[in-house]
């Protein structure tokens, strides 16, 4: 309907320019609409002098009409036109990139028809001929790269990732050396490697190649759960207890019950009932496993497939998780034998994953040390050296006033935090927080909340505890599987003996607990925060061992709180060498990225360490490869490696400087192959819209494919020249000026002065 | 507003109720030396500790035809334990109260607010089967236990009788000198036999056939000790008789020292 009015594709109206091919000056235009105006004005005003009934604004309706009437016939003389690039005949290339991966394999297009058999029928059905009657075509297919073809039988949609911004900088790449007017992209834009970056949609506009892309395959799956992500954590201490963020969706199944597994090599971890939401809405549910023992877990979550679904391969996604064998080791500084003190260390110390050292002030003159390595260890009390507290990873302040530390250790706590990475856990007592002097304390700025500017603040009254809406997501807090069970459970929790009053939680803080003392009120009990490279938190009370004592002895839920707890306040601690890739599962990827963050004995950023990853494969891959100082970044090492095959590898990053080993890091990641094409498989219209509307290009449905042959032509790329196109004789032109003349008659029929 | 006001006043009345009832404010009982013993000022103040006396509610006729007929629970009490308390503050950082605090077995939830407890004449005492399970249940949670002044077989074996009903299968073992308990804070490795205060009369260390002290204790599943047992002597009366120049200093000093070692011992273990 667009060309038959205006004569041209709208493309070219977008891409040419308007242009008056007469050579008079165009004030003449002006001044001749401005004559006629004068002219019909006055003719209109003496025949309104004679009709009453075309009185006022009828007769500045007849006179605005007759004027439009004249401006457009005096515009038409001076011969409007539109010059539009358009390529040269025979000299220009179009590039027809045909997706060949796996997903064009599907079956669901009209008639049971695959994706790719739908493509080659529009190919086939006249767009290539015609398309070769005035260019050079030459052909592509695109899977995880670009690569040229002769004919279309090459295809077999069997790649098994599609790569568009990969394989689009090839044709880039080639339209360098060759006249590549236009691209022609054939795929249901389901692409593995997050989309096409900006980088290269920026080189496209540059070199004004249009993108012209023809979308296959449903928009919207009929029957099917995908699971688009799971979220774990990379690295967990043995036993540790942790939340698997699977992220899914579905289509048909809305409403009903499904169960979410999750397994490594085949031994359920874990698994959940869940009801799917409404269809397209993107789910997240949390499902908490044991991480187990030390080693690496390769942890699949699976939904089980349901009744008639479409595509039952993307319905698991695997992770990996690395089980440190490290022990941490946790100093908990104590200022007076207290109940806490004893309970605390009960709690954890079957848990064989953390090691607790103490230092105790039992007398006014002595110290009573307990899991230290050595007699000599913690000989002195609290460490001075930087060396010393830096071989912990966690801290625990109990009820010990901040000026038993000297103003260098205080200061080293900080460091400890801030630089080491360390987790630092203040608990409430006498002689802790506000009463212990903190705000005076370079341990103040740790704190997750303002202590307040009062003493007194540590009141023997019973509490009972409420979790609050971010501890009932916490795995700090997680004494039962399921969150309403957790909540319930928390409130039987018998009252702790006393609490403190830690002030306002700093912003940025979580509260996780809430105290509710006998006496009324409310009063944040847990409440965590990171801080620099660590993170810390305050516990305000010293009377959680009465839920030890006030429950039956099969009871675990102190031992799990505080286990909990610790775990948390050291399972992020960093070591000097840690090593990590974007990707721990590489889904028809060969490319791993690595990345090494280096840092000394006082855990000052290395720049000038050596840094090696050597990597061991499957089938005795075994391979050194030399990581590189990031320039933006101090200390952080980055190397790439192309993975041969699919398989388990394993990094071992060593940094050393000169002789002295600064440290080593353990990662594992894992190259799967022909995975990626499960995912993702509804046309992605989306991206491929917008990669046409950013190129100049246009997107079609295969139905419209077809006019492709006529608007590729108008093109700013390869080989062209700059056309006219007339614009008088549009057939839009003469129906307005027959509207403009007939409306005005129609209107002076209807106030009868014909 | 007034009915705000009544409920509130209810809710907060509940909620005190509530702490009152779980654990039991402390009272003095009339003892089988002092009746009516003066209580120290601060008795009220809130503490983070105090040591518990268990007042067992039976007791058995173990050296017939003597029938007391008193309170054994109850003996040296307060003063052993008025005094002990000025100890372990004077000699610790223990926030303690200057009052002990009287438990009962009594199937109440009250018991396990006080997580170290202390008998004497545990040598008469007889356990119910329920008393028993209710001090098994409050060792195994983590209380500590310590009892004195049972001197000889008879005693022993009639303490015994009801501590196998506490523990049916744990072994009752001789205290090794390097365990802790004996080092957290002195080093105790040289100990005596300690008198009661009738060696103040008698000249005699020991009494019926306990000639020689016997640190015993009963261990949990982490090898701490859990069950403190001081045969043979008679620490309470070393407390007791602590301010008196008569007794001797040196038996008094160690009776504190193995209070304060044994009571810190029980808070880092």
């Amino acid at each position: 309907m667009f060309e038959f009015l205006f004569k041209y594709p709208a493309s070219v109206f977008s891409k040419g320019t308007f242009v008056l091919l007469e050579s008079w000056p165009m004030w003449i235009l002006g001044l001749g609409v401005l004559a006629a105006a004068i002219f019909l004005g006055a003719i209109v005003r003496r025949q309104a002098a004679g009709f009453a009934r075309m009185a006022g604004i009828r007769s500045g309706v007849v006179w605005l009409l007759q004027t439009l009437l004249v401006a457009v016939l005096l515009l038409m003389l001076w011969h409007p036109a539109l010059s539009v690039a358009t390529l040269r005949p025979q000299q220009n290339i179009v590039a027809i990139v045909v997706d060949d991966s796996g997903s064009m394999a599907l079956t669901d297009e009209s008639g049971g028809a695959s994706r790719r058999a739908a493509a080659l029928g529009v190919l086939n059905s006249g767009l290539i001929q015609s398309l070769k009657d005035r260019f050079q075509v030459r052909l592509y297919r695109l899977s995880d790269h670009l690569e040229r073809i002769d004919r279309l039988d090459q295809l077999t949609s069997a790649a098994p990732a599609t790569h568009i911004g990969d394989s689009l900088k090839q044709v880039l790449a080639d339209a360098a050396s060759l006249p590549i007017g236009a691209v022609i992209l054939a795929s249901d834009g389901a692409d593995n490697s997050g989309g096409v970056d900006l980088e290269t949609i920026s080189e496209i506009r540059r070199q004004r190649i249009p993108i012209h892309t023809i979308g296959f395959g449903k928009e919207k799956s009929t029957n099917d759960v995908e699971v688009t992500d799971v979220q774990i954590p990379q690295r967990a201490l043995p036993d540790s207890r942790l939340a698997a963020e699977v992220h899914f969706h579905q289509h048909g199944y809305s409403g009903a019950k499904a169960k979410l597994t999750l397994r490594d090599a085949g031994k359920v971890l874990a698994t959940r009932d869940i009801t799917l939401k409404g269809d397209g809405v993107e789910q997240t549910e949390s499902v908490l496993f044991n991480a187990g023992r030390a080693g690496v877990r390769t942890v699949e979550t699976s939904i089980d497939p349901l009744p008639n679904e479409e595509n039952r391969r993307n319905n698991a996604v695997t992770r990996l998780v690395n089980v440190d064998s490290r022990k941490p080791r946790i100093l908990y500084l104590e200022g007076e034998p207290r109940w806490e003190f004893k309970f605390l260390r009960r709690a954890v110390e079957d848990d064989h994953t953390i090691d607790l050292v103490t230092i105790l002030r039992t007398t006014q003159n002595k110290i009573y040390r307990q899991g230290i390595a050595n007699p000599k260890e913690l000989e002195d009390g609290f460490p001075s050296k930087i060396e010393e507290l830096f071989g912990f990873e966690g801290l625990i302040l109990g009820s010990v006033d901040a000026p038993y530390l000297t103003p260098g250790q205080q200061q080293l706590i900080h460091e400890f935090v801030d630089r080491r990475g360390g987790g630092l856990l203040f608990l409430g007592g006498r002689d802790s927080l506000a009463d212990g002097g903190y705000a005076q304390s370079a341990m103040n700025d740790l704190l997750p909340v303002t202590l307040p500017d009062r003493k007194g603040t540590f009141v023997r009254v019973g509490a009972n505890v409420e979790l609050t809406g971010a501890g009932r997501d916490s795995l700090i807090t997680r004494l039962e599987e399921d969150p309403a069970q957790n909540v319930a459970r928390w409130k039987k929790l018998p009252f702790i003996m006393n609490f403190q009053d830690p002030g306002q939680p700093k912003p940025g803080a979580v509260v996780l607990v809430d105290a509710l003392p006998t006496t009324g009120g409310r009063v944040p009990l847990l409440i965590t925060e990171n801080f620099g490279r660590g993170r810390t938190a305050v516990f305000a009370t010293a009377g959680s061992w009465r839920w030890q004592m006030l429950q039956p002895v099969s009871d675990m839920s102190h031992e799990m709180f505080y286990r909990q707890l610790l775990r948390w306040l050291v399972g992020q601690t960093p070591r000097r060498v840690i090593t990590s890739t974007p990707k721990q599962v590489l889904s028809d990827e060969a490319l791993v990225k690595l990345r090494a963050e280096v840092r000394d004995k006082t855990y000052l950023a290395a720049s000038d360490a050596s840094t090696e990853a050597h990597i061991l494969g499957p089938d005795g891959i075994a391979e050194s490869v030399g990581m590189r100082p990031d320039p933006t970044e101090a200390g952080v090492y980055t190397a790439e490696w192309t993975t041969p095959k699919a398989g388990s590898y394993l990094v071992e990053v060593t940094a050393k400087r000169g002789t002295e080993e600064l440290g080593r890091d353990v990662l594992t990641f894992r190259r799967e192959d022909g995975v990626a094409e499960n995912f993702h498989t509804e046309q992605n219209r989306e991206l491929l819209e917008k990669l046409s509307s950013e190129t100049g290009g246009q997107y079609y449905r295969p139905a419209d494919a077809g006019k492709l042959s006529k608007e590729i032509s108008y093109s700013e790329a390869g080989i062209t020249v700059r056309e006219t196109r007339d614009l008088w004789d549009m057939p839009a032109v003469f129906l307005l000026l027959l509207m403009l003349r007939s409306g005005e008659w129609l209107l002076r029929r209807r106030w009868g002065v014909v | 507003m007034r009915l705000r006001a009544v409920f509130i006043l209810f809710a907060v009345g509940l909620g005190g109720w509530g702490v009152l009832w779980a654990q039991k404010q402390f009272q003095q009982y009339p003892g089988v030396e002092y009746e009516n013993f003066p209580l120290p000022p601060d008795y009220q103040e809130k503490t983070e500790w105090t040591r518990a006396r268990l007042k067992y509610s039976s007791f058995d006729v173990v050296h017939p035809p003597i029938r007391d007929g008193y309170h054994r629970w109850t003996v040296d009490y307060p003063r052993s334990d008025r005094h002990l308390m000025q100890g372990v503050r004077r000699l610790t950082r223990i926030h303690t109260r200057s009052v002990e605090q009287i438990v009962e077995l009594d199937g109440s939830d009250d018991v396990f607010n006080w997580p170290v407890m202390y008998a004497v004449e545990v040598g008469y005492w007889h356990l119910s089967d329920d008393e028993a399970a209710q001090l098994r249940d409050y060792l195994l949670r983590g209380g500590f236990f310590m009892c004195d002044d049972f001197h000889g077989t008879i005693e022993w074996n009639n303490f015994m009788a009801s501590m196998k009903k506490v523990f049916p299968d744990r072994r009752v073992v001789d205290l090794d000198n390097k365990d802790p308990i004996f080092h957290v804070i002195y080093d105790l490795d040289d100990r005596f036999q300690v008198p009661g205060a009738q060696y103040l009369f008698s000249g005699q260390i020991y009494e019926y056939d306990g000639y020689g002290a016997q640190w015993r204790g009963i261990y949990d599943d982490q090898g701490r000790v859990m069950v403190a047992i001081c045969h043979n002597m008679d620490l309470g009366d070393a407390w007791e008789w602590s301010d008196d120049p008569r007794y001797p200093e040196k038996f008094a000093s160690l009776a504190y020292r193995i209070a304060v070692n044994y009571f810190v011992y029980d808070l880092t273990h």
